[in-house]
């Protein structure tokens, strides 16, 4: 049972220096976070898994530690493994990332237990939003709007007709959704009564598999809302500040798939509004460190709280190029007892805008399905506005037990235009073989005109995509077909045709095919070639 | 060198000679040249027009051609995945013996049994369907989860499933055969 004590923060709170920083975290949230460490001047050590022995942020990192099997159950959600993995390698600091054992309050509380900073919120800051229904109290209290729904949660005990019941005074579309959920798991729809059954059942299911916690609760639907969140850095002194809104509507099936900031449908007005609810509700949970408040904005341009994220998000660098801030330098900064120092003005005015696209290891031509794998090579794109955080690399596996983020490209422009040419440009830049990657769903997307119009919604993407009909996004042009054909004959012509029966390595002149001549002048007159 | 070339669903024949730095690559009796340098593992292409005025022996120093950048990885038997420009195309360089593709074969027999394989290595999280049921074309067979998603496998076509061969909890590599459907006839 999650405790609801007070934070123990205040003007009392003393500042620490940390001395070396352990990261419970793998790919590119564990390189990230060692890129800030090394900024600081901060050893780093890694945590790995068997499949990870190799991975980009064990190589980073000063120091790497061994934490069991390549499952994430044997690994990187084993809380004793990673606090042993502290104690032994005298770090005094630990960076959870997202994800695995980000928002777990136990993990936090087993660092503080262990005399370690845990940079991130308290263990009770962290039980109170990781319950949606307790989040929705504490904004209803903090006087912040909530999606209308229900206010306590349906324990696995309450029979389906009392839900019914709850649902009708609600109003058809309903939500059930996992009082423990999150990342749209155990998130159902039911758009009539007739559907409602199935919709608890279905969620009930997926949210004691995932999150060993049956109980739901219901919310209404809105029609075509816009996800729009708020990141917060706050001290233990109390000061709390917001920073310019995030857009996520472009979501695959509840996961986001891109960001903006700032959005492109927020006034200034609405900003100002939108952020002083982001600051009351994490004041009502006396929250600490760096959070996100996400809401929901409807077409009347209503906004709902819906839930806060008791962590750094994937999507945290669109914040940090049009904020010009580290935010992972200022969660060890406010671990370490540190004031904030950052002005308002500047953390609420945008310079210039920003978008994201996560880059999955996903077929987008095969229904997105996961294609993990070898990566042969791999070229990331540069120049002007272009920031790739990546944690794999030419020669890498990824993994079949993980995410399949393997990198986010950021793109900041003066303006909206100009960070999506630029985005555009980079994405023809990037490339990646082997695997597959979402990179042409991207370029796709982005030559669409409701993105350049930002006419968008959190239903869009897969409405567009049903439209699609498994469509290929890698609709290529016809004088790039040629193309590819001449350049296989040409070096098909030009490479020397192995000959196994002879050891000495002779070829054939594939330009005189009568000839045969040795290895290293066929050779030598291909480079002739390559001027 | 003369090449039976299929690619986009397209047959093309295409001859290609040297041509001092050049190839002059003739596609469908359209003359190009083509320069070819080698980059790492990729290549980079460039790729002009051939000023019918002035002939293929016209010097290349100062004509514009198209850039272009090439990477192949051959699939063996004449199948090749191209990526011009990070574009991902496949082609098939054919026999020049039979003007057959090589190697082709063993792809879906259009009215033998459907075999749903999994596409990806994962573990089987959810069976939905028993030998002997009847099932509609994209209905769900088998939930596959890999790397935190499930993923469903549906039925190619109606049929009746003869033979399930995996279990749920069951680890599996990709191309492993999960399901067998008999189609219903047409």
């Amino acid at each position: 049972m999650p405790r609801l004590a007070p934070a123990t923060c205040g003007p009392g709170a003393r500042i620490t220096t940390l001395r070396k920083v352990l990261i419970a975290n793998r790919g590119e949230i564990a390189v990230r976070v060692i890129r800030a460490c090394r900024d600081m001047g901060l050893p780093s050590v890694a945590v790995f898994s068997d499949c990870d022995r190799t991975s980009r942020h064990v190589r980073m990192a000063d120091e790497a530690v061994a934490i069991g099997a390549s499952p994430p159950g044997d690994s990187y959600l084993r809380i004793d493994r990673i606090i042993d993995a502290a104690r032994a390698s005298g770090a005094d600091g630990v960076h959870p990332g997202y994800g695995f054992l980000a928002e777990n309050e136990a993990f936090a509380a087993a660092c503080r237990d262990s005399g370690l900073t845990f940079i991130g919120p308290t263990p009770e800051a962290i039980a109170r939003m990781g319950s949606k229904t307790t989040a929705r109290r504490l904004a209803v209290a903090a006087g912040v709007p909530v999606v209308p729904g229900t206010d306590d949660p349906f324990g696995p005990d309450v029979g389906e007709e009392a839900i019914a019941r709850a649902a009708s005074r609600i109003g058809y579309p309903v939500l059930v959704k996992a009082v423990a959920g999150g990342g749209g798991k155990g998130m159902r729809i039911a758009s009539r009564p007739e559907d409602l059954t199935g919709a608890i059942r279905a969620a009930r299911s997926e949210a004691a598999t995932s999150f060993g916690d049956s109980a739901v609760y219901l919310e209404r639907r809105l029609a075509r809302p816009r996800h729009i969140e708020v990141q917060l850095l706050a001290d233990l002194h109390g000061a709390v500040l917001p920073f310019v809104e995030r857009e996520c509507s472009i979501q695959r099936r509840h996961q986001k798939v891109m960001e903006e900031s700032p959005s492109p449908v927020v006034s200034a007005s609405l900003r100002q509004r939108l952020t002083e609810a982001a600051v009351a509700v994490a004041r009502s949970a006396a929250y600490t460190n760096a959070g996100t408040a996400e809401f929901l904005l409807d077409e009347d341009g209503r906004f709902y709280f819906l839930e806060m994220n008791t962590r750094l998000q994937v999507e945290h660098p669109v914040t940090e190029m049009v904020a010009g801030v580290d935010l992972v330098r200022w969660q060890i900064r406010l671990a370490q007892g540190e004031p904030l120092t950052l002005s308002p003005s500047d953390t609420l005015t945008p310079s210039g805008h920003a978008l994201e696209c996560r880059v999955y290891a996903e077929d987008p031509a095969a229904g997105f399905i996961p294609s993990p794998g070898h990566i042969l090579a791999l070229r990331t794109p540069g120049g002007p506005g272009i920031r790739d955080d990546s944690g794999v690399e030419a020669g890498a596996d990824v993994p079949v037990f993980y995410d399949p983020l393997v990198s986010k490209l950021v793109a900041w422009g003066e303006d909206r235009l100009q960070a999506t040419m630029r985005m555009r440009r980079a994405l023809d830049e990037y490339e990646v073989r082997g695997i597959r990657t979402s990179l042409p769903f991207f370029k796709w997307l982005l030559a669409r005109p409701e993105f350049a119009e930002a006419r968008f919604h959190t239903a869009f993407l897969d409405e567009l995509l049903q439209q699609r009909a498994g469509e290929s996004f890698g609709a290529v042009d016809p004088s790039l077909e040629e193309v590819a054909a001449v350049a296989a004959c040409v070096v098909e012509a030009s490479r020397p045709a192995q000959v196994a029966a002879e050891p000495s390595r002779t070829v054939r002149d594939a330009r005189r095919p009568d000839s045969v001549v040795r290895g290293w002048k066929a050779r030598a007159r291909l480079e002739g070639l390559r001027a | 060198m003369r090449f039976e070339v299929e690619t986009g669903g397209r047959r093309r024949t295409i001859d290609v000679q040297p041509s001092g730095a050049d190839w002059i690559v003739v596609v469908d009796g359209q003359a190009i040249s083509a320069n070819l340098a080698q980059v790492g593992s990729q290549w980079s292409l460039v790729v002009r027009r051939i000023d019918p005025d002035r002939g293929v022996t016209a010097p290349a120093l100062g004509r514009p051609g198209r850039s272009h950048e090439v990477a192949i990885e051959s699939r063996g038997r004449g199948e090749h995945a191209v990526y011009v420009d990070g574009h991902e195309i496949p082609v098939s360089i054919l026999d020049p013996r039979n003007r057959r593709v090589r190697g082709r074969g063993g792809s879906t027999d259009a009215t033998g049994p459907s075999v749903v394989v999994s596409p990806m290595p994962g573990r089987v999280v959810k069976v939905l369907v028993a030998p002997g049921d009847v099932v509609t074309a994209r209905q769900s067979l088998v939930v596959v989860e890999a790397m935190k998603m499930e993923n469903e496998l549906r039925a190619p076509r109606a049929g009746t499933v003869i033979e399930v061969r995996v279990r749920e909890g069951a680890p599996v590599e990709a191309n492993t055969v999960l399901v067998v459907v008999e189609p219903d006839p047409e």
